[in-house]
Order: C-alpha cells, then structure tokens, then sequence
C-alpha cells in the first residue's frame, strides 16, 4: 500500500505539474484544448491525491508501523478515531491533508467554472496548479509519508496525548480549509491582473469562496482556543502564541478584505487596495505554515524542526515577487474614480475599519517576529509574550468595536453630523445607563467598564437597525413584525448575516472580558473530607478515583462542589498517563454554566499522605465566547446564502459572458 | 429590495419624543444593575505582588508558551516558589524579576521592556496606525474634494441624507421597490 501512496504521489506531481505548464501555455497561445488539458489535469490530480491519502490512512488504520510516520504517530492502543486523525498528527501527513484540501477546492473551482469565466480560468488554474505542485513538490521529496523503516517495530510512539481530543479532530482542518481557501481569490485575483479583466468578475467569483475560507479560519481558531481551554489545563484559551497569531494575522486581513470590497462592489473604487488584500492575506497564509513548519520561531503548537523552512521561505518570495509585480504592472489600469460625498458616511468608516484591521493584523505579526529583529540587531533573543499583545491589541479592538457600532446607523455616500449624532444618541444612551449600572454594581475595572458599554452600544445599534428595518418593512407591505423581519432577513441576506457576526463578535468580547477581568483562583493541598472554595464555590475532595482503557490510565480526585449549601455536581480533575507516552496528560474537569466555569485541575497527588493538590479557576461569562462562536459561525452561514439579487446578477453575468461569446 | 433601514427618512418623525434618552439609559441601568451582581463575582480583585512577577516570567518548562502565572508544571511551580521565598525575604518585586533575569537571560521577560531598543516593539504599532490613520484621512479629504469638482448635474445615491427632494430618478427607484415588496406578498 505505501508503494501504491508513493506512486499516487508521484503521478500526482505529473499531472499537476502538467497543469501548470498546460494552461499556462493555453492562454498564452489562445489554445483551448490546452486549457482544457489542464483542467483535467486538475481532476486527475485530485484522484491521485486522494487515493493516496486513502493509502495513509489504510497504513494508519491497519498498524503498518513499518512506515516511518505510522510508527510516529500512531500505535495499536490508539482508539480508531485518533487513528484517522494522525494523518495531520505530523508534518508529512499533514502537508498531504493540506495538498488534499487545495486539490479538492481546486477541482471544484474547474467543475463550477465549465461555463463561467472562461477568459479567467487558464490563469486560474495556473496559479491553482503551481501551488498544489509546490507541495506534492514537499510530499515527494522533503517531507515524505510514505518513508519506509529498515525494520518493522512491534508498536508505535503513539500520537501526542494533548491531540487526542474531539476539538483536535475537528480543529486542523478548519484552519487548513481556511488556509487553503485564501488560494482562490488569490488565484482569481491573479488571473484579473494576468488577463487585464479587471472588473468585479473575479471578487464576484470568489465572494462566497473568501466568506467560506474566512469562516474555516475564524471556526479553526475558536476550535483551537476550545481545545486549548479544555486540554491544556491552564484555564485559559489564547496565550498569543505563534502559531496562534500566524492563523488570525491573514484572518485579520481577510476581514478587512470582506469589509473594503463592499466599497468597490457600490463605487469601483479601492481596486488597487483589495487585491493587495487578497495577495496579503494569500501571503501570510503561507507566512503561517512557513511559521509553524520551519521551527524559526520556537511554539508549543509547531511541528518537529525540519529542513522545509528554506524551500516555504523561497515559494513566498517567488508568490511575493509575481503577485506584486503584477500588481505593479497593471496599477496604471486600475485607476478608479476616487470620490467620497462626505467625511461622514459609510465608506469612511469602511475605510477607517480597513485601517484598525490591517493595523492589527500589523501588531501581531510586528510582536511575532520582533523576537527575531531584537536577535538579529541586538544579539540578544527576548520573549515577546501576552502582556505585549493584551496593552496593545486592546485599544485597536475597543476602536474597532466602536466602529462596528457607528457603521450600521450610518448611510453611505453622505451622513449629516447631525442625523449621526441624532440615530446613536439612543446606543449612546444605553451605553451610559449599562456603564453606571456597572459601577453601581461594584465594577471598577476600567478596561471592563469601556467593554461592557461599547457592547451595550454595538447591542443597541446593530437591534435597533433590525428593529427599524422591519418597522418599514411592515409600513409597506402591512406584514406582521415578524413576518417583515424575517422577510427582511431573507431579502438582503449579507447585510443581516454581517450584522449578526458583529453580535457574536461582541458576545465574544463580553466573554473575553468577564474571563480576564474578574477571574478567580485559588490553589491547596487537601486530604480526603478538606475543602478549598473559589468564589461562591467550595470543592470537597472525597476520594481518588482511577480507571483504565486500552489507551491510558487515568487517575482523579473526586471532587463534591458546593454552591453554598446546595451541591450542584461532582468534578473529577485528574491526570491520563497514555500507555505509548512518558509524561502524564492533565484532564481538567469543569462545571459549566452561562454565569461562570467552574474549572478545577489535579497538578499532584501523594499517595502516602493521601493529599491531592488541586488548582481551581473562576471564569465568569467565558461560554459566552463559544455562544459568541456560534453566533458568529450562523451570521457567515447565512451571509454566504444567494440572495434573490445575487442570483439575478449571476444570471445576468451569464447571459452576458453567453452574448459576448456569441458575437 | 427592501428598504435601507439605516436611513432616519424611513423612521417616524417623532421617535425621539416617544423614546427619551433618559428613560432608554435608566431602563439599560436598571436591567444590567440587577444582572450585574449576579454574573460578575465583583470588582476585579487587586494583583499581589507574587502574581505581579508571575506575569511579568515566562516559564521555561519548554512545554507551552506560557507565563511563570498560569503554567501548570512542575517547573512553574518551583519558580512561584522562589518568587514567593523572595518577596518573603523582602526583595521588591523588581529585584525578583531582575535576579531571574540574571540567572537565564532576556528571554524570561514575558515582554519587552519599555526602553532602550525594545522600546521600537512597543511604539512601531501605534506610529504606523498613526501615520496610516493620517494619510487615510488627507486622502479622504483628497477624494471628497474631487467630489466637489463634478457637476451639480452628476447623478447621486438614493442614500443621500442632505434632505433634498427625490430626483426622478429616485422617485422611481422608490416606486420600483414599493412594486416589488407588494409583488412579494
């Protein structure tokens, strides 16, 4: 089977090479059958991909330890669903699943655009193809998984403890499907500027497609800060670590690109600055992987150093050079109408909210690789660590947020002063009633205090333009209001979707907020019948409890929680020692409500005088970051739904491209 | 399509009368007063010296990225330890975290200091935000006066809010929009 892999790989690196060199001659030579050559080329690749993965797993699933990374990454105890995931338990096997995602996404582009884009899709497919060639280029000869062993181990090294987790099932390939994703509007924005056709086709193409990436992205993360909060045992969810910051940096600039091409969609202008954005955020994607594989900026989320970093740093130079010099090229065609009616509407702030995103995607990466630029000038390596991020990415959040709570009431082209200040003097009232409510409660934190009202106002804004807006609604049409809301919902789609994402944005950072602010800990050793209390809480260690399955032994005190006098459960921290591993995995345990975690680890236990040391964190409000998620995960679902104008406007493009054809 | 609902034009003349501010900003009061001392255990609780230093060291367990303040290894453990046996013996916070410094370098600062070169990684963010938030709005201001340059003829949005009479134009925008929400019931 791993002959067969081998084999799949190496034809695949044929066929889309072949790809390459197929449509990018096609379009240069007008020659039709070419191109269609290529696109074949690109569906034939994705079957020789796809069938060796398929012989990974079945090497993976069958204990063929034989193989180098089967023998790395997985052994016979290994439960079947962690035995499937080990393919992205490593670097080979997860370079492979990423080549498997763009080949797919890649094969979907050419089977949707049969018909569509046809002056576009050689150059598409060209850019589609060199990049899937780069990394079955990897598969093939620098990170292989299919390497064989001079001799076949009995069992294997197992996958790491802290990926067995169902949020580490799901969470790499959401950020890889959001990684991989940002190659379509990139391929797309490259074939405007190769092609010279550079009209609203190609964002109009790839709309869905970069919605659809930035969701992946945006799901990989809060799945990674998920996992992170129940896994790692720290009791938080985000340390602002590289590889962390390396999948929200093109996030970020993704946002940004979701927000300015509205602009050009009603103006035509910033054509220059949205395809920076897409090439941006295309480049940090692979800034990212580069990041995480090369081993240059030391994380615990990296994987095992390697020699790869050298080739990823060249593929983004040779991305860089070609993106911008193309861009350079054509930017005397892409001259747009600049024109703003006014200093207040809604473009401004579009404009600002570009600024702070960009700005901030600017700071993380400036915080990522300052440790390198201080070794580099000073000779010195230092830490840049969450103390640097939390000072200043707080402002650039509470700006933005700000923003997001002027944007909606604000009308585009041109807003009086006047009517803005009229249309928020409701949101800035409920800002300034939420705000001495919570002074009056006792809140003093000053960081808090701007949080908490700002989303009181972005609340306010975002409910009220609901509200209103199926208000006029029921005018004109004598609906019911909730007949003319959902009507109203259903008709402009993307607007509401939007709306709702900035909802559960907001809900995030109430989260975010009550989880730093007012968090609670405390630590004890205690013997059987002693308690230790955080808050409102007292935890009554009862006794340790033990228990074992085919992969572990997992150790825990049974923990009695009170609140107050009633008992509200039983939590059971304890600590997974993985029969293929040498260090203990802790197993946080945690009672959860909307108000508050309850969250509590084991760190220790001494048999001998029965005392077990246990740590417990208060977190207040922290679900409502993952009811924030899933908030935020809805609104994009339902942005990427057509609208009845979007189907009328691809219609239209058709028949168009049809007549013009035609002719 | 429907209509814009960030428009006031749509809204009734007289919201504001019936909707005071005053009453919106006592009802939102009233309501996160109750629900405030439920939800937040109270004001955020003062940072002990012990956590102060904890936060300001990295731990160099090489198991996670993650401050002296809330790693849960062994490691972490023997530095809060020493932390705490020196701020018992009188040290100032400072000195603790100058003597781990000492003992293992630049590196076990959480975060760069607040001068010398390290400076440069606290004010570069907000230097470029500063200088590209100035350059967005001289060329906001270069685009709105490139605005004034067109003729008074030049056809506008329907979402403008100076107040003006509809345009034909518009007027049958409007229509076509009333036509359509009645096709759609």
């Amino acid at each position: 089977m791993a002959e067969f892999g081998t084999l799949c790989l190496f034809c695949a690196l044929a066929a889309s090479g072949w790809a390459v060199i197929a449509s990018f001659n096609g379009w240069r030579a007008q020659l039709g059958e070419l191109v269609l050559s290529a696109e074949r080329a690109v569906l034939v690749t994705w079957a020789l991909v796809f069938l060796a993965v398929a012989s990974l797993e079945y090497c993976i699933l069958t204990d063929q330890f034989g193989l180098e990374y089967v023998a790395s990454y997985s052994n016979r105890a290994l439960p079947k669903i962690y035995k499937f995931t080990a393919l992205w338990g490593g670097q080979a096997g997860s370079l492979l699943f990423w080549e498997l995602i763009l080949i797919s996404y890649a094969s979907l582009i050419v089977l949707t655009n049969r018909r569509r884009n046809r002056v576009l899709m050689p150059v598409v497919v060209t850019t589609l193809a060199f990049v899937s060639t780069f990394f079955l280029g990897l598969v093939n000869f620098m990170a292989r998984p299919f390497v064989r062993l001079a001799f076949s181990p009995e069992d294997g090294n197992g996958l790491n403890p802290q990926l067995q987790n169902p949020f580490m099932a799901i969470h790499p390939p959401c950020l890889y499907l959001g990684y991989v994703g940002l190659t379509l509007p990139f391929a797309f924005a490259m074939a405007a500027l190769a092609t010279g056709r550079l009209d609203d086709t190609w964002f109009r193409t790839t709309r869905r497609w970069t919605i659809l990436s930035w969701f992946f992205l945006g799901t990989g993360i809060l799945l990674g800060g998920w996992w992170a909060y129940v896994e790692l045992g720290w009791g938080g969810y985000w340390a602002w670590d590289p590889v962390e910051n390396a999948s929200l940096i093109p996030w970020l600039t993704c946002t940004a690109f979701l927000h300015s091409v509205m602009i050009e969609e009603r103006k035509k202008m910033l054509r220059v600055w949205n395809l920076s954005l897409v090439i941006m955020s295309f480049l940090l994607a692979i800034l990212g992987t580069f990041i995480t594989r090369s081993g240059v900026i030391s994380s615990v989320h990296s994987f095992t150093k390697s020699d790869i970093g050298p080739v990823f740093a060249g593929f983004l130079g040779l991305s860089t050079l070609v993106s911008v010099g193309l861009l350079l090229y054509r930017l005397p065609d892409l001259k747009g109408e600049h024109r703003l009616d006014s200093f207040v509407s809604r473009e401004s702030t579009f404009l600002f909210n570009n600024l702070l995103l960009v700005g901030a995607a600017f700071a993380v990466l400036w915080g990522t690789l300052f440790p390198i630029i201080s070794e580099a000038v000073r000779g010195v390596k230092i830490t840049v660590g969450p103390p640097f991020f939390n000072e200043v990415m707080v402002p650039i959040a509470f700006a933005l947020v700000t923003l997001a709570g002027i944007c909606p009431v604000i009308a585009w082209r041109r807003a009086s002063p006047r009517k803005l200040l009229e249309k928020i003097q409701v949101p800035f009232w409920a800002l300034l009633g939420g705000v001495a409510a919570l002074l009056l409660g006792g809140v003093r934190d000053v960081y808090a205090l701007v949080s908490f009202g700002l989303a009181v106002f972005v609340i306010t804004t975002t409910v009220m333009e609901f509200f209103w807006g199926a208000r006029s609604r029921q005018k004109v049409t004598g609906q019911g209001f909730g007949g003319a809301l959902l009507s109203l919902v259903d008709r402009n789609k993307r607007r509401y979707g939007g709306f709702t994402v900035h909802l559960g944005f907001i809900l995030i950072m109430v989260g975010v907020t009550g989880s730093s602010a007012f968090k609670q800990e405390t630590t004890a050793s205690v013997k059987r019948g002693e308690s230790l209390t955080v808050g409102r809480y007292r935890m009554l260690f009862e006794d340790m409890v033990s228990r074992e399955s085919p992969n572990a032994e997992f150790m825990g005190a049974r923990l009695a929680i009170f609140d107050g006098d009633r008992r509200v459960g039983t939590l059971v921290p304890g600590q997974n020692f993985y029969k293929a591993g040498q260090n203990p995995s802790t197993e946080v345990a945690i009672h959860y409500t909307l108000r508050e975690d309850l969250y509590t680890i084991l760190t220790g236990f001494d048999p001998q005088e029965g005392r077990a040391t246990l740590k417990a964190y208060l977190n207040p409000l922290i679900n409502w970051i993952w009811i924030g998620g899933g908030v935020l995960i809805l609104g994009a679902w339902f942005a990427m739904l057509p609208d009845l104008r979007d189907r009328r406007r691809d219609a239209e493009g058709r028949l168009a491209e049809v007549e013009s054809r035609a002719a | 399509m429907p209509p814009e609902p960030g428009r006031a034009a749509s809204r009734p003349a007289s919201w504001r009368r019936r909707v005071p501010g005053i009453r919106i900003s006592v009802f939102v009061a009233f309501v996160l007063s109750l629900a405030s001392p439920l939800v937040l255990p109270s004001s955020a609780a003062e940072v002990s010296p012990q956590h102060w230093v904890e936060g300001r060291l990295m731990c160099y367990c090489g198991c996670a990225d993650l401050t002296v303040r809330v790693c849960t290894c062994g490691t972490a453990d023997t530095i809060r330890q020493e932390i705490a046996a020196r701020l018992g013996n009188g040290e100032s916070p400072d000195q603790v975290v100058a003597a781990f410094v000492a003992r293992h370098g630049e590196q076990i600062r959480s975060a760069p200091l607040k001068s010398g070169f390290d400076l440069v990684a606290w004010v570069t963010p907000f230097v470029a935000l500063i200088l590209a938030g100035t350059a967005l709005v001289v060329v906001i201001r270069r685009w709105g006066k490139a605005r004034q340059g067109i003729p008074a003829g030049a056809p506008s949005s329907p979402g403008t809010e100076s107040g003006r009479a509809p345009t034909p134009e518009e007027q049958r925008a409007l229509e076509r929009v009333r036509r359509e929400l009645k096709e759609d019931r």
